[in-house]
């Protein structure tokens, strides 16, 4: 009768204070100018410092149990946190991958020696990972990949080279997923395996890249002769590829993916107080009432998440919904800010303005491409 | 929430079902008024599932209701189910008994004319007098009516209020925002609705129409309209879910839910254009013909975006509201949906 499964699911008291905790954290390291807040925070925002804070209040790795470092919280503990930090523009990014998905990967496919020695020191905001999927000439066709792992006496021996490592110049590893079997011409999807990659061991070169803000958060990351041992080897040999896409449904329906501009628009409130226009208005309605509509369909996405149900469509949609918001956002608060002249604006609202624009083009690329996103819809429709 | 599993969500869906099907809303368009499916939601007393049971009703929760507009939506219903719904809801809300046969209403500020739907069909208009804090009860049937031009296949009449004499009055507490804040739920329901039969009309037409030798769903220009116009269903419905949870737990004060309405009123205006272009795109031509069924859903969905006020007029109302409070509030209202500082 509906045709997507996104429930209604009503705020916890419970949740909600654990959010007036963080927010008064957040005010707190602002305040003290520990940070300056940034669009896209998680992504290319990173200080070692601040994680080490996140790690020490207990608010890394809170879905995992306390044997591994972890809080013993659930998934929707680590949304409010995840919320929070987004919409302060938090520099996030160091921890935030290892926190999001390796982490859990580990938890399901790690040996107990690595679980013991890796875990506590990502929720401690000391261990950081770097996703390692694209390659080359292998962007949103990841089935493409040419990275070779091949079985040698003393584990894996790894050549080839990853691209849009994010993070990976400061990251202790990376999960990189490998071919460990010829392609199968007719299925390219066989033969592929998630490896574990100690980024200090010899034969890895890591060269970053700069984006067109002039950041330097992604990277090229090359391999050559990069020997792991076979307990790097995460999950069945083969299976990377299931691995990878179930993964992919869950990083694609949190709030990163509607809210990494949110800061533009509550820095321009504080900017445009008592100055706002009715044209103004009208944009300010539109925005609020989108981005309280994607909360929704995303908050009922966690609350299936965590009860074990992983909904890969309503994920894309999230997706491509929430990072059309996001780029939407931005351009909103320009127009919004018209009604204030330019030399009255701050400093933090020149310079935040400036990088929700050049941070924009990812956040439709990033996760999987829109075209991506709309191609798995048209896949439940019936009509792929 | 919206729920299609409760007694009253079921009856609904099962008269609609047997008495609704595709011809009906055809044949209300050319004159033959379906009196046996409104005979049939009448007897089951369906018209007063929101009045209370001492006043005659039997006040069902909130969320079986809106589930039994969603399926008489999807029916694209040719009667004044949700009208009368509305109507007898807001008689009972001033303590009076609800109207005998079926009804629809105005909200009146200061003018003293109202656009009404279903003007030439409804026996009852009940209007809620803002000026006077009054709701009352005028009989359609014996006023000088006059159709105006609708977008809706449903019709739409203008009643001039002044110089008639109503039926029955009385005072109500409620505010002008409390009455906004349902119809505004119940539209944005049935909105939701109708988007999601429009989109099966459409995935079903691309899935059999064979163009350039093979079927038009297997061309990724389609797959890709129709997937946008799929994820703004989602949304319309999460919207509209939103605002029927909010009036459910407000059912005392439905002011308390208005936050939560006009973001639907709003989200869904605003997707009525994404969705009906790629709609009757992939239809072609046959989706502009009056034999097909893809109008009955778009012609509503676009007067329905203007009733009460279109979607532009509710942005700025909603930023009007929202600009005076804190970024605290809003972000408060975002993340939560309490919209009202308690």
């Amino acid at each position: 009768m509906q045709r997507f499964n996104f429930p209604v699911v009503q705020p916890d008291p419970a949740l909600e204070e654990l959010r007036g905790e963080l927010q008064a954290f957040l005010k707190e390291e602002r305040e003290a100018g520990n940070f300056r807040p940034e669009p896209e925070c998680w992504m290319a925002s990173a200080d070692p410092e601040f994680s080490k804070k996140m790690g020490k209040r207990g608010w890394i790795g809170l879905t995992w149990s306390s044997q591994y470092g972890g809080h013993d919280k659930s998934a929707l503990e680590r949304y409010i946190v995840t919320e929070e930090t987004l919409r302060s523009g938090a520099p996030v990014g160091a921890h935030w991958i290892a926190d999001r998905q390796h982490a859990p990967m580990l938890l399901a496919h790690g040996t107990e020696e690595q679980k013991l020695d890796i875990l506590p020191r990502i929720a401690a905001g000391e261990c950081y990972f770097a996703i390692g999927l694209s390659e080359p000439g292998a962007g949103s066709d990841l089935a493409n990949v040419k990275t070779k792992a091949e079985k040698v006496a003393e584990g894996w021996k790894i050549n080839g080279q990853k691209i849009w490592s994010s993070g990976a110049h400061i990251s202790h590893y990376m999960v990189a997923l490998l071919r460990t079997s010829p392609a199968d011409g007719r299925n390219r999807h066989i033969g592929l395996s998630q490896i574990m990659i100690d980024l200090s061991l010899p034969g890895v070169t890591i060269k970053p890249i700069v984006d067109l803000s002039g950041d330097a958060h992604f990277n090229e990351v090359y391999f050559e002769d990069v020997i792991v041992p076979d307990d790097c080897l995460l999950g069945e040999e083969g299976g990377g590829w299931k691995q990878v896409t179930g993964e992919l449904a869950m990083e694609r329906s949190g709030p990163e993916r509607f809210l990494s501009s949110y800061i533009t628009l509550e820095t321009a409130l504080y900017q445009l107080s008592g100055k706002m226009g009715s044209d103004s208005h009208a944009r300010l309605g539109k925005l609020i009432a989108s981005l309280r509509t994607l909360k929704g369909m995303s908050w009922g996405i966690a609350n299936l998440l965590s009860q074990g149900v992983s909904p890969e469509t309503e994920a894309a949609l999230v997706k491509d919904l929430g990072n059309r918001l996001e780029n939407d956002l931005t351009q909103q608060v320009r127009a919004m800010l018209n009604d204030l002249p330019t030399e009255d604006w701050s400093p933090d609202m020149r310079r935040i303005m400036n990088i929700g624009v050049l941070r924009s083009p990812p956040n439709t690329l990033r996760g999987g491409t829109t075209e991506v996103m709309r191609g798995i819809t048209a896949r439940q429709l019936g009509l792929r | 929430m919206i729920n299609t599993e409760g007694m009253v969500a079921e009856t609904a869906t099962k008269i609609y079902t047997d008495l609704c099907d595709r011809e009906v809303p055809h044949k209300a368009e050319a004159g033959e008024y379906p009196q046996a499916l409104w005979d049939a939601l009448a007897e089951n007393g369906l018209p007063l599932a929101w009045v209370s049971e001492a006043n005659g009703g039997f006040g069902a929760d909130h969320d079986e209701v809106f589930g039994a507009i969603w399926a008489s939506a999807q029916a694209a219903s040719p009667v004044p189910f949700a009208e009368t719904l509305i109507a007898n809801w807001m008689l009972d809300r001033a303590g009076l008994a609800p109207a005998d046969g079926s009804a629809s209403f105005a909200l009146s500020g200061h003018t003293p004319s109202a656009d009404i739907p279903f003007g030439m069909h409804a026996d009852k208009i009940v209007l809620f007098d803002e000026a006077h804090h009054e709701i009352s009860l005028f009989d359609n049937r014996v006023a000088v009516r006059s159709p105006e031009e609708a977008l809706s296949p449903d019709g739409m009449t203008q009643f001039v209020f002044s110089g008639h004499v109503a039926e029955q009055s009385a005072k109500t507490d409620l505010s002008r925002r409390a009455f906004e804040a349902l119809i505004l739920t119940v539209r944005a329901v049935q909105m939701a609705a109708a988007m999601e039969s429009a989109l099966n009309l459409s995935i079903d037409y691309v899935t059999q129409r064979e163009q350039f030798g093979r079927p038009l769903s297997k061309f990724q220009a389609i797959q890709q309209q129709l997937a946008v116009a799929a994820s703004e269903c989602a949304a319309a419905t999460m919207a509209a879910k939103q605002a029927a949870s909010a009036i459910a737990r407000h059912s005392d004060d439905p002011e308390q839910a208005w936050h939560e309405a006009v973001i639907a009123k709003v989200q869904i205006g605003h997707s009525v254009e994404a969705v009906t272009v790629p709609f009757h795109q992939v239809h072609g031509a046959m989706g502009y013909t009056q034999e097909y069924d893809l109008h009955h859903y778009t012609r509503r969905l676009w007067a329905w975006r203007d009733a009460l006020g279109n979607e532009f007029h509710w942005s700025k109302r909603l930023g009007e509201a929202l600009a005076v409070t804190s970024p605290d509030q809003i972000w408060k209202g975002v993340t939560t949906g309490q919209w009202i500082a308690s």
